[in-house]
């Protein structure tokens, strides 16, 4: 992974970078706010620590300029024990996570490996499930036979194998797989329901879904 | 005198025959105002060279027994259709028909060869008033139909036309591209099929 670190402390910012480099990522280390947003211009990270009180420009003023211009990247920051209001104030601002000062070096290495294993393992990765593997990353679905899924049924087949079992509501399958599209209803979730179904269907898979139009809808495997 | 001895002339007759009664069948259910059965409707009689070249590739003899007993695709037909559920009514209409058995069927649709390809291979036994290799009169002659959708019938003009280039780059890469390529047409076969089939449940529905 990819990390930039903003952190004013050069003794700290020092020991951190040492430490993150050790565990094999790579780091950029900058030292206020302003430097973030020139840095995150020009490259991709996967990760982004920001202390708060920075000269310059602090990190919740770098932080709200990154999401505004679109940045979605993964950011902690760094707050002061004490400082309540800067934890809700920067989680509400779009942080992801906070540590709080003084924290263990450990831990914030056991959250990177964390976060690591959600980005890379739990989401590209490819599920089995009875007879079926799918592969999300090439949209491809397998049994018997191999047939390309779209966007909407790879995640939605993906939520199913995580569920499978229990009863999932046609609102819950909407908000899962269309978060955020406006245009899109529960007509769309019977839809791609249905074009799952056939091709379950025509990779002779005995996998199931089951339920009528309006949900729930469950995986039986 | 060709690898098909006297029997070429029959070949054709039996093509045409064949070809005759699938358009019937057609014409029949544009009658009834149902969908049509198939798009298009290609027959040839393999030609004796390519026959006599099969029978060498093969390790049969050369000999008009094994081009039309060994071999049964010396009269071959394909039906290209628009849906998947078409091409399983021609092949229900094909096993009640009394004109001819079905002797042998391959699905490969539900069953896909790993390079990608799909398609339903049947073999029918026609019975037709001319002498046949074995003697006998009535006759029996073997006939192919192989059943596919316009895309499964375009995926396999690509594939072939690939198959016989002599020098083609990183042929693993294209090998995996086309597979990839069957997947997709097999996708929007079956959308299309459950679009078609949802249509039907609402108009039931009224």
């Amino acid at each position: 992974m990819k990390i930039l670190l903003a952190e004013d402390e050069a003794q700290l910012a020092r020991v951190l970078t040492m430490a993150m480099t050790t565990s094999g990522y790579q780091v950029d280390a900058v030292d206020n706010g302003q430097k973030v947003l020139d840095l995150a211009a020009a490259n991709a990270y996967d990760v982004m620590i920001l202390d708060i009180m920075m000269p310059v420009k602090s990190g919740l003023d770098a932080l709200r300029e990154l999401r505004d211009r679109g940045d979605r990247t993964y950011v902690i920051m760094l707050t002061a024990m004490a400082e309540e209001d800067d934890r809700v104030t920067g989680l509400d601002a779009g942080a992801d996570d906070y540590l709080t000062k003084p924290f263990s070096l450990k831990e914030l290495l056991a959250r990177l490996r964390s976060l690591e294993r959600r980005t890379t393992s739990y989401d590209d990765q490819e599920l089995a499930f009875a007879d079926l593997r799918l592969d999300s990353g090439e949209q491809v679905l397998e049994s018997h036979n191999s047939i390309s899924l779209s966007r909407e049924e790879t995640r939605m087949l993906q939520y199913l194998i995580h569920n499978a079992g229990k009863e999932l509501a046609a609102a819950d399958l909407l908000q899962r797989v269309w978060a955020g599209d406006q245009d899109a209803d529960e007509e769309d979730v019977w839809i791609n329901i249905s074009y799952l179904r056939h091709k379950l269907q025509s990779i002779q898979s005995a996998v199931e879904i089951v339920g009528e139009k309006g949900g729930p809808y469950l995986l039986k495997g | 005198m060709s690898i098909y001895g006297p029997y070429e002339d029959a070949l054709n007759q039996i093509l045409a025959g064949v070809e005759d009664r699938l358009r019937e069948w057609n014409d029949h259910q544009l009658a009834m105002h149902r969908p049509k059965l198939y798009e298009h409707l290609i027959g040839r009689v393999k030609t004796p060279a390519s026959m006599t070249e099969k029978c060498r590739r093969k390790g049969y003899p050369v000999t008009t027994a094994a081009a039309l007993r060994q071999c049964r695709d010396a009269v071959g037909i394909w039906l290209v259709c628009n849906f998947i559920s078409d091409i399983n009514r021609c092949v229900a209409l094909l096993e009640q028909a009394d004109w001819c058995t079905v002797v042998q069927k391959k699905d490969y649709i539900t069953n896909a060869k790993p390079n990608g390809y799909r398609s339903y291979h049947l073999i029918l036994d026609v019975a037709a008033p001319y002498q046949d290799v074995d003697g006998r009169r009535p006759g029996r002659f073997y006939v192919e139909v192989q059943l596919r959708t316009i895309a499964m019938d375009s995926w396999a003009s690509l594939e072939h036309e690939i198959k016989y280039k002599h020098h083609v780059a990183d042929p693993e890469r294209i090998s995996k591209e086309l597979k990839r390529c069957a997947d997709q047409l097999a996708s929007c076969d079956v959308q299309m099929q459950t679009i078609r089939q949802l249509v039907q449940e609402g108009e039931t529905d009224e």
